[in-house]
C-alpha cells in the first residue's frame, strides 16, 4: 500500500499537477460558496477530477480522507438522533425557564447558557434545532420579541461550540489532524469561550436584557409548562445519557485508554443503538436503525469526504506548501504575527464562507509551517488560532454557520424574519469583539 | 371492487372560495381535500385540511412542542378570533401541487396501492380529464366491512 501510496500517477496530457489542482480546488471553492449546487456534489466531482486527471491516484485520495473526522462526525449525529427523541433538551429548556421565575431577562440568560453547554456537548446545529422551537414557543406565550433570545442563542451556539473537540466541526478536524484530546481542546479553549461567552451575555443584558418586560399573566402561563411532559419516552432519556456521560467520559480518558475520538463516538453509536433495540423484533429493529442512520446529515460526511481529497490533491501538487512558505515570509516567521494573523483572517472568512473548506484548506498549510518555527510541537498557538478564528467567525453574519440558518429559518416559518444586514450590523462587531479578546487570550497564554 | 363503487362525489374548489366553504364541504362529504380547478374547469391543484391547518393554525414550532402545549396557551384563549381570520380568508394561498389521480374503472387495490406510495389516504378520481370524486381509504374500508359476515368471536367454525 504504501508502495502506490509513493507512486504518483501521471496528469493527464503532461499538464503540471500544481496548475491542474489549483485550476481544480478554486472552481470547486468558488461554486462552493455560490451555493447554486449542493456542496457535496461540488466537492465529490472536485474530488472526482483530482483523481481522472491524474492529480492523485485512487489510493492517495483515500489516505487524504480523515476517517477519525468522519467517524467522530458520524457516531455523534447518531447519538444526538437518538437522544433528541425523547425530549430531554426541551425538558431542560423549559425547567431553567421556570427556575428564573419565567421573568423574560433570566430566561434569555438560561437559555443562552443552556444553548452553549449543549452546543459543547453535542453540536451547536442540533442544539439549535432543539432550543429554537422552545424559545419561540417561551416567547411567544411572554409577549416579547423573540429577536433578542435567538441572537443570543446563535451567539450561545457557536461559542459554546468552540470549547471542546466535538463542539464544531472546525474543531473535529484540527484535532483529529493534530492528534489533540477532548481535554486539550476543554483546557485551552473553554477557560476563553466562557469568558467569551460571559462577555457576550453582559452586553446582550445592555442592549435588550434590561428593557424586557412581561407582565404577570404571560409569566404565569409560562410557570404552567409541566417540563415532564416533554419528556417522551423515560426508558429512551435513561439509555441515552447513560450512553453520552460513556462517551463524553471516553473522551476524557482517550488518551490514557489510547483510543482515538471516532472510536469511541463510534462505539457509543453501537452500544445506544443495541440498548433501544433490546429486545424489539427484527422488523422493528431494522426500521429503528434505518432511521437512526437516515438522521446522519449524509450531505456534510459526503462533502467532508470530497474536500480532503480537493486539498490533498492541492497538498500533494506542492500548493500548501507554497502558501506556507508565502504567509511565513508575510509574516517575517514571527509567531505571534503569524497566530494573530490566522485569527484573524479565520474568523472575517468564516463569518462570510463556510468555514469548513477553509479549515480543510488551513490545516495541510500550518503542518507545512513546521519546518519554519522549529517543528510540529511549536505549532501549537497556530492550532488554537485557526480553531478559535474558525468557529467565533460563525457569528459574524447570517451565514457565517450553519446553526445561524437553522435559527433564521425557524424564526421565518414562525413569522419573525431576521434579515440579514440588520444582523450583520449588530453581529459582526460583537464577532469583532470576541476575536480581539481571544487574540489578547492567545498572546498573553501562548505566545 | 372498483374505484367507482367507493368514489364519493363532491364540489371542487374555485379561486376567491373562502376556507368555511371547503371546511364545510370537507366535513359533508368526509374528505380530507378538494380538487381547485383553474378557469377552463381543469384541476390545476388541490386544496387539503392538512395544508390549510399548518399554515395558518399551527407553527412548526409548535408542532415540535407538542408535547407541552396545554390550556393555559395564549392561542387557545384568543382562539376565536383566529378562527375567524382563517374562516373568512380565500382558499388561493393554501393550493398545492394536485398530486395522484386515478380512473374510476381501476380496481380499489390499485387506489389502495397508489395511496400507499404516495403516503396519502385519499386520491381524486378523474376520467378523461373530467373530476369524478374522491376515492378515500375510509371509504374503501367501509365498504369491506359491508363484504362480508365474520363468525361472532369465539364461535365454533363448521
Amino acid at each position: 500500500m504504501h508502495g502506490e501510496l509513493e507512486t504518483a500517477s501521471q496528469v493527464v496530457f503532461g499538464w503540471d499537477p500544481l496548475w491542474v489542482s489549483t485550476i481544480i480546488f478554486i472552481v470547486t471553492y468558488v461554486v462552493i460558496v455560490t451555493e447554486r449546487i449542493n456542496r457535496a456534489i461540488v466537492a465529490g466531482l472536485g474530488a472526482g477530477l483530482m483523481i481522472t486527471l491524474g492529480v492523485l491516484n485512487q489510493q492517495q485520495a483515500i489516505a487524504g480522507v480523515d476517517f477519525n473526522t468522519l467517524g467522530l462526525l458520524t457516531g455523534m449525529m447518531v447519538i444526538v438522533a437518538i437522544t433528541r427523541r425523547c425530549g430531554v433538551f426541551q425538558f431542560v429548556a423549559i425547567w431553567s425557564a421556570k427556575k428564573v421565575a419565567a421573568k423574560p431577562w433570566g430566561i434569555m440568560l438560561m437559555l443562552s447558557v443552556v444553548t452553549a453547554v449543549f452546543s459543547a456537548l453535542l453540536d451547536n446545529v442540533t442544539t439549535v434545532l432543539l432550543i429554537a422551537p422552545v424559545t419561540l414557543l417561551i416567547t411567544e406565550e411572554l409577549d416579547v420579541n423573540p429577536y433578542p433570545y435567538l441572537f443570543a442563542e446563535i451567539f450561545a451556539s457557536n461559542i459554546g461550540g468552540t470549547a471542546t473537540l466535538i463542539g464544531d466541526p472546525p474543531n473535529i478536524m484540527i484535532g483529529s489532524a493534530v492528534g489533540l484530546s477532548f481535554n486539550d481542546f476543554l483546557l485551552n479553549l473553554g477557560p476563553i469561550s466562557l469568558l467569551i461567552l460571559v462577555v457576550m451575555l453582559a452586553l446582550f443584558y445592555f442592549l435588550w436584557g434590561k428593557d424586557l418586560q412581561a407582565t404577570d399573566e404571560a409569566r404565569h402561563r409560562i410557570m404552567q409548562f409541566r417540563e415532564r411532559d416533554a419528556i417522551t419516552d423515560s426508558r429512551l432519556l435513561k439509555q441515552s445519557l447513560a450512553v453520552l456521560t460513556l462517551v463524553v467520559t471516553g473522551f476524557v480518558l482517550a488518551h490514557p485508554l489510547q483510543l482515538e475520538p471516532a472510536t469511541i463516538a463510534m462505539f457509543g453509536a453501537g452500544l445506544l443503538m443495541l440498548l433501544v433495540n433490546i429486545g424489539k423484533k427484527a422488523e422493528e429493529q431494522s426500521e429503528d436503525v434505518h432511521h437512526s442512520f437516515g438522521e446522519v446529515e449524509w450531505v456534510t460526511i459526503f462533502f467532508f469526504v470530497g474536500l480532503f481529497i480537493v486539498v490533498s490533491g492541492i497538498e500533494h501538487a506542492g500548493l500548501l506548501g507554497m502558501l506556507a512558505n508565502y504567509v511565513v515570509s508575510l509574516t517575517g516567521g514571527d509567531m505571534t504575527v503569524t497566530a494573530i494573523s490566522i485569527i484573524w483572517v479565520s474568523a472575517i472568512a468564516s463569518a462570510v464562507v463556510d468555514n469548513i473548506p477553509f479549515v480543510a484548506t488551513m490545516i495541510p498549510m500550518i503542518e507545512s509551517m513546521a519546518s519554519s518555527f522549529g517543528g510540529t510541537e511549536h505549532l501549537m498557538p497556530l492550532w488554537w488560532s485557526l480553531a478559535l478564528g474558525a468557529c467565533l467567525g460563525g457569528n459574524g453574519s447570517l451565514i457565517g454557520a450553519s446553526a445561524n440558518l437553522i435559527v433564521a429559518g425557524f424564526a421565518e416559518r414562525a413569522g419573525h424574519r431576521i434579515r440579514f444586514l440588520p444582523f450583520m450590523a449588530m453581529a459582526f462587531p460583537l464577532m469583532l469583539l470576541s476575536v480581539a479578546i481571544a487574540s489578547l487570550y492567545l498572546y498573553v497564554r501562548y505566545l | 371492487m372498483l374505484v367507482s363503487d367507493v368514489m364519493i362525489r363532491t364540489n371542487v374548489v374555485k379561486s376567491g372560495m373562502l376556507v368555511r366553504d371547503v371546511f364545510a364541504e370537507c366535513g359533508r362529504a368526509h374528505v380530507q381535500a378538494l380538487p381547485f380547478v383553474d378557469g377552463k374547469g381543469e384541476i390545476s391543484g388541490r386544496v387539503t385540511l392538512k395544508n390549510i391547518m399548518e399554515f395558518s393554525c399551527l407553527p412548526e414550532h409548535m408542532v415540535d412542542m407538542a408535547p407541552l402545549l396545554g390550556s393555559f396557551l395564549s392561542c387557545v384563549n384568543n382562539a376565536e378570533e383566529k378562527v375567524k381570520e382563517v374562516l373568512c380568508s380565500t382558499v388561493d394561498k393554501y393550493v398545492r401541487e394536485s398530486g395522484q389521480f386515478i380512473d374510476s374503472s381501476a380496481p380499489a387495490i390499485k387506489a389502495l396501492a397508489f395511496m400507499e406510495k404516495n403516503d396519502t389516504s385519499y386520491l381524486f378520481v378523474v376520467d378523461a380529464a373530467q373530476y369524478m370524486g374522491v376515492v378515500t381509504i375510509q371509504g374503501i374500508a367501509s365498504r369491506m366491512s359491508e363484504m362480508a359476515e365474520c363468525p361472532l368471536p369465539g364461535a365454533r367454525s363448521e
